[in-house]
C-alpha cells in the first residue's frame, strides 16, 4: 500500500501544487440484511476498493479518484487532480490558504470491536430477523413488516504531503425494526429502537445483540396498529417533552449543519444551503437556554462520528460548540478556520468513501444532559405532549424554520403521560426554540444515537454521524395533528 | 475513455461461467467517468474526476435470492464475488412469486447518446462552470454566485442465465446556479437549471443569466400564510411531480398498500388534460436503454388524461403484484432497491400555456421558483412539507409584483396537481446529478396551495 501512496503523492506534487493527500481505501466492506414481510428484501454483500488523490495549488483545490488500484492509476489520478486544480485556480483570484496543524501525524487506528459482525453466521443473523419481523404481524392492519442489519468496515490508508501517514479500520454496525399498519387510508408506522432502521454504533454485533430485537418487536407492531385509531394530535401552542432521539434529530437539522462553516461561509449555498449564523456570531450570539451545552467530539467510544485522524489527517479533537446557551464554536476544517481566522481546525472533515472530496461532516454532536430525571421532565406540565421517534423533518436552508413529525405522541395532564395521539407535528424557529427548553434530562433519559444517513454535498454523500442526547422540555411550542 | 461494449459483456459473461453449475443469476456491470465542477463565492471551489466500475451478481437458487458486489475485476475478483452471491442465496428465505430472470436476446436500438460530451476534458468542464459564472456577474457584478456543472457518461451492462445480454450508456450534464445578495436584509437570491443528454444542447450562461434575472431588486416582504392560487416554477412542479412518482407509482407502495393512489387506480386523479408518462428512451429525458435488470425501457403512461395508471415494478415486486415487469429495476444492492421501483424518467404533457398566460391567468397568488427540503408528511394521503427558496413573489393582477419572505407549505401533491389549471408548453429536463432521474416538466398554475408558515428571510 505504501507504494501506492507514494506514487500518488510523487506525482502529485508537480507544478502549481504545494499541498497533496492520498487516500486509498481497501477494502470497503458492507453488508445488508433485511427482512420484509417473511421474505428477504436485501440480502447484499458488497466489496469495493479505491483511491483518490487531492491536490492544494496556491488558488484551488483538485480531485480525481478511481476503483482501479494501482501505481499507474496512482499517478493518473495525481495528474488529472493537478488539471482540475489547474483548471478551477482560473476562476479564482485569491490565494487559497490554510490553517498549520500540529499533533500526532503517524499511526493506527482500529476502532473497538469485541464480535466481529462479519465474522458471525449470516444464517444465525437471518434467523433472527425472521423471527423479529415475524412477531411484528400483531394483526390484519399491519401490512408491513421490516427488520434489518447493516454493517460497515473501512481500511484506509492515508498520506499527505506534510508527513501525516495514517491507517484506520472503523467498523460500524446497525439495525432496527418498523411497522406499517394501513386501516381505512390512514398509514401509521412505528419503528425501534428508532427510524432510519434503527440504532447505530462504532463496535461488533454485540451492539446488535443487545438490542434484542426480537424482544422489541410486538410492542412496535402494536402501537403502530394503536395509533391508526388513536386521536389524531391536538393543535395547541403547549408544552413539548421530546424523546432522546427526537431531540438528537433536533440537535442535527437546527444545530449540526447550522454551525458547519463551509455552509457558514457561502460554500454550500447552491446546494444543501448556508445558515443564520455568521462568523462574527461566535461567543456573542444566544443559541437556546442556560441548559443548553453542546459539543462536537470526534473522541466520544461508540460514536458514528469517532476516529483518530479526520481525512485532512487532523487529529481527532472534543470542541464545544454552544455553551450554556451561547454559541462558541463551529464545525471546521484546515480551510474554512483559516478563512474565518482561527487558528486550527476542529478536524471534522471526512469524505463517504474514497469517491469523494472530503467536506466538513458532523462528528458526534451531542446536546450534554442535564440534572432532570423524565418523571421531573413531567412534572408540572398540566396540558402538553411527548413526542418520539421521528418521521419527517424539514428545515429551511439557512437552519431556522422547522417543521418535524414524530411517529407517536403521548399526551401529558397533570404531569403524567394520558394516551397515544397520532400524526403529530411541530414547527418552530431555531433560537426560540432552543430559548424555550426549560429543563434537560439527565443521564437515565440520555443516549449516543447513530445516523446513518445524513446528505451533503455534490457528488452527493452519505456521512454516518452520532448524536448523544437526553429527552427535554420545550414550553409554548406550536403544534398540531395532520 | 467511455468503455467497449464488447470488453463490458466479456466480464459479465466471465462471471455467469464462474457459478456452479445449475445456478440461475444475472449480473450487471455499471462504471463511468464524471467530472463535478462546482462553485461557490464566485470560484470553482470543488473540482471532483470520478472514475470507476461495479460488478453486482444476484444469484437465485430455487427462489432464494442473494446479491454481492465488488469493484475487484480480476479473476481473483470475480471468483470472491459469485462465492459471496451463491452463500448469501444458499441461505435466503423464498421469494416465492419470483418470476425468474427473463430472455432477452434482441438487439437494442441505441438511445441518443453524445460521444463529444462523454469525451469532455476537466478544462472544458471548467470552462462550462465558468462560463455560468461571467454570465451571472455580468448581470450582477457584485453578486455571490454559487452552482455546479455534472458531467459525463455511464454505462449498464447487465446479463443473466437465461440469455439475456443487454448494454446502454448514458450521458449527461445538469448545471445549476445560484445567484445572491447575502448582505441584503433579508438577502435576496435567483437559481436556475437545466439538464441535457449532451453538453452542446446545454447553455450554462444562459442558466446564469436567467438565475441572475430572477434575483429581487428590493426587500422580501412577509405574506400571511394560508391557502393561495400558486404558479410553480419548474423546478418546483418537477419536485411535485417526482414526489407522486414515489408515493403513487412506487411498486412497493401497491403491494403494501400506503401508496396514495392503492385504491384510485383507473380513477381520475388530475385534470383530463394532464399526462404523465415514464419514458426512459426519450430524447426529451436523459435516455437510458435498460433499467438495472437488463429490461428495455418503454413507454409506461402514469397518469392518462387525468387517470391513474398502475404502479411500475422490478422483477420481484412484478412477481408479488402478479404483474409483467415494467422495466423500473434499480440495482438490487443499493439500499434505494428497499424503497422499491420508482418512474425514473417522467414527462409532463398536454401543457399549451404560454409564461405570460401562466402569470396572467393567476391573477392574484405566489410564484415559487423551487423548493427546498421537501419531505414526506403523510405517504398514504401525499402529503408533503418543504421550504421555498431562491425566489417567492407576490402576483397581483397577473403581474409578479414584489418579492416575498420564504413559506413552508404542508400540502397534498394530489390535491395540487387535481386543482391544476394550466401547465407550461415549454418543457425542461430537471435532473438528479447524473441523469438517472429526470422529470421533465413546465412550470404548473394550480389553485390552491397551502403554506403553513413562513420564515425570517
Amino acid at each position: 500500500m505504501d507504494e501506492l501512496l507514494e506514487a500518488g503523492l510523487r506525482a502529485a506534487l508537480t507544478g502549481p501544487v504545494v499541498y497533496a493527500d492520498v487516500r486509498v481505501v481497501s477494502p470497503q466492506r458492507y453488508e445488508h440484511l433485511a427482512v420484509r414481510n417473511g421474505e428477504a428484501s436485501a440480502l447484499t454483500s458488497s466489496e469495493r476498493a479505491g483511491i483518490g488523490v487531492r491536490v492544494r495549488s496556491k488558488l484551488a483545490w483538485g480531485f480525481a479518484t478511481s476503483t482501479q488500484l494501482d501505481a499507474g492509476t496512482a499517478r493518473a489520478l495525481a495528474r488529472r487532480a493537478v488539471r482540475a486544480a489547474v483548471a478551477a485556480g482560473r476562476t479564482s483570484r485569491t490565494p487559497l490558504l490554510v490553517t498549520e496543524e500540529k499533533g500526532p501525524s503517524q499511526g493506527r487506528y482500529e476502532s473497538p470491536v469485541e464480535i466481529d459482525p462479519f465474522e458471525v453466521d449470516r444464517e444465525e443473523k437471518l434467523r433472527i430477523l425472521t423471527e423479529t419481523e415475524r412477531a411484528l404481524h400483531v394483526g390484519p392492519s399491519m401490512k408491513s413488516g421490516h427488520a434489518q442489519f447493516q454493517a460497515w468496515r473501512e481500511d484506509k490508508w492515508f498520506a499527505s504531503s506534510e508527513g501525516v501517514r495514517f491507517r484506520s479500520t472503523i467498523t460500524h454496525v446497525g439495525a432496527g425494526v418498523d411497522a406499517t399498519a394501513v386501516a381505512g387510508g390512514e398509514v401509521q408506522r412505528r419503528s425501534a429502537p428508532t427510524s432510519f432502521g434503527g440504532d447505530y454504533r462504532q463496535a461488533g454485533w454485540e451492539f446488535v445483540r443487545d438490542l434484542d430485537l426480537p424482544r422489541l418487536a410486538p410492542s412496535v407492531g402494536k402501537e403502530a396498529v394503536a395509533l391508526l385509531t388513536a386521536p389524531v394530535c391536538p393543535t395547541a401552542t403547549t408544552t413539548l417533552v421530546l424523546a432522546s432521539d427526537q431531540l438528537a434529530l433536533q440537535v442535527h437539522e437546527s444545530v449540526g449543519h447550522a454551525t458547519e462553516l463551509d455552509r457558514i461561509l457561502g460554500m454550500e449555498a447552491g446546494y444543501a444551503g448556508t445558515s443564520f449564523l455568521g462568523v462574527g456570531d461566535r461567543d456573542s450570539l444566544r443559541y437556546g437556554s442556560e441548559g443548553m451545552n453542546i459539543v462536537a467530539d470526534a473522541t466520544e467510544p461508540g460514536g458514528l462520528g469517532s476516529f483518530a485522524w479526520d481525512d485532512e489527517g487532523v487529529p481527532a479533537r472534543r470542541t464545544p460548540l454552544v455553551d450554556s446557551g451561547r454559541l462558541v464554536g463551529f464545525l471546521t476544517s484546515r480551510e474554512t478556520a483559516a478563512s474565518a481566522g482561527l487558528e486550527h481546525s476542529g478536524a471534522t472533515v471526512r469524505a463517504d468513501s474514497f469517491h469523494r472530496l472530503p467536506l466538513i461532516r458532523m462528528t458526534n454532536i451531542d446536546l450534554l444532559p442535564g440534572d432532570r430525571s423524565f418523571d421531573e421532565l413531567l412534572d408540572g406540565v398540566r396540558e402538553g405532549v411527548y413526542l418520539a421517534t421521528n418521521r419527517s423533518w424539514s428545515i429551511d436552508d439557512k437552519r431556522l424554520n422547522f417543521q418535524f413529525g414524530t411517529e407517536a405522541g403521548w399526551r401529558i395532564k397533570d404531569g403524567a403521560l394520558d394516551g397515544l395521539v397520532r400524526n403529530p407535528i411541530y414547527a418552530g424557529m431555531t433560537p426560540k426554540f432552543w430559548a424555550s427548553m426549560d429543563a434537560v434530562g439527565d443521564l437515565s433519559t440520555w443516549h449516543l444515537w447513530g445516523v446513518p444517513n445524513c446528505g451533503k454535498g455534490q457528488p452527493s454523500q452519505v456521512a454516518r454521524v452520532g448524536h448523544g442526547a437526553p429527552a427535554a422540555r420545550f414550553r409554548d411550542v406550536s403544534l398540531r395533528g395532520n | 475513455m467511455p468503455e467497449s461494449e464488447t470488453a463490458v459483456l466479456r466480464t459479465l459473461s466471465e462471471t455467469l461461467g464462474s457459478l456452479p453449475p445449475g445456478a440461475e443469476a444475472d449480473a450487471r456491470l455499471t462504471g463511468g467517468q464524471w467530472g463535478t465542477m462546482r462553485f461557490a463565492n464566485g470560484r470553482i471551489h470543488q473540482p471532483h474526476l470520478e472514475e470507476g466500475r461495479l460488478l453486482s451478481l444476484r444469484v437465485a437458487s430455487d427462489r432464494r435470492l442473494g446479491t454481492a458486489t465488488t469493484t475487484d475485476l480480476t479473476e481473483h475478483g470475480i471468483a470472491a464475488v459469485v462465492r459471496a452471491a451463491v452463500a448469501l442465496a444458499a441461505i435466503a428465505p423464498i421469494e416465492r412469486k419470483f418470476p425468474g430472470f427473463p430472455e432477452g436476446t434482441r438487439r437494442l436500438v441505441p438511445v441518443a447518446y453524445s460521444e463529444s460530451t462523454a469525451r469532455l476534458t476537466p478544462e472544458a468542464q471548467g470552462r462550462i462552470a465558468a462560463k455560468a459564472l461571467d454570465a451571472a456577474r455580468a448581470e450582477i457584478p457584485d453578486a455571490r454566485v454559487s452552482g455546479v456543472v455534472n458531467v459525463g457518461h455511464e454505462f449498464i451492462a447487465v446479463a443473466n442465465t437465461s440469455g439475456l445480454s443487454r448494454f446502454s450508456r448514458r450521458s449527461a450534464v445538469m448545471s445549476s446556479v445560484l445567484v445572491e445578495r447575502p448582505n441584503e436584509d433579508p438577502p435576496v437570491s435567483g437559481w436556475s437549471e437545466g439538464a441535457h443528454w449532451d453538453a452542446a444542447g446545454l447553455d450554462s450562461a444562459a442558466l446564469g443569466r436567467e438565475a441572475a434575472s430572477r434575483v429581487a431588486t428590493s426587500a422580501p416582504t412577509a405574506v400571511k400564510p394560508g391557502t393561495y392560487r400558486v404558479l410553480l416554477g419548474g423546478s418546483a412542479a418537477s419536485e411535485l411531480i417526482g414526489y407522486l412518482g414515489y408515493l403513487g407509482f412506487n411498486g412497493h407502495g401497491e403491494e403494501e398498500g400506503w401508496s396514495c393512489l392503492a385504491r384510485r387506480r383507473g380513477r381520475r386523479i388530475l385534470p383530463p388534460s394532464m399526462t404523465l408518462v415514464d419514458e426512459g428512451r426519450s430524447r426529451e429525458s436523459i435516455p437510458q436503454g435498460i433499467d438495472y435488470e437488463g429490461l428495455e425501457k418503454r413507454k409506461t403512461p402514469l397518469v392518462t388524461e387525468g387517470v391513474a395508471g398502475a404502479a411500475v415494478s422490478d422483477l420481484v415486486t412484478a412477481g408479488r403484484l402478479g404483474v409483467d415487469p415494467s422495466g423500473h429495476g434499480l440495482p438490487p444492492e443499493s439500499p434505494y432497491g428497499e424503497w422499491g421501483p420508482i418512474p425514473t424518467q417522467v414527462r409532463l404533457m398536454g401543457g399549451d400555456a404560454k409564461e405570460e398566460e401562466l402569470l396572467r391567468e393567476t391573477r392574484n397568488g405566489i410564484l415559487v421558483t423551487r423548493f427546498h427540503y421537501v419531505r414526506v408528511v403523510h405517504p398514504g394521503r401525499s402529503i408533503l412539507t418543504g421550504m421555498t427558496r431562491d425566489g417567492t413573489y407576490r402576483i397581483e393582477n397577473g403581474e409578479v409584483t414584489r418579492p416575498l419572505r420564504n413559506l413552508r407549505f404542508t400540502e397534498s401533491i394530489l390535491r395540487t396537481l387535481s386543482k391544476a389549471e394550466l401547465w407550461g408548453r415549454s418543457r425542461r429536463r430537471y435532473s438528479d446529478e447524473r441523469g438517472g432521474a429526470t422529470v421533465t416538466a413546465s412550470p404548473i398554475l394550480t389553485g390552491a396551495f397551502r403554506f403553513t408558515s413562513s420564515t425570517l428571510f
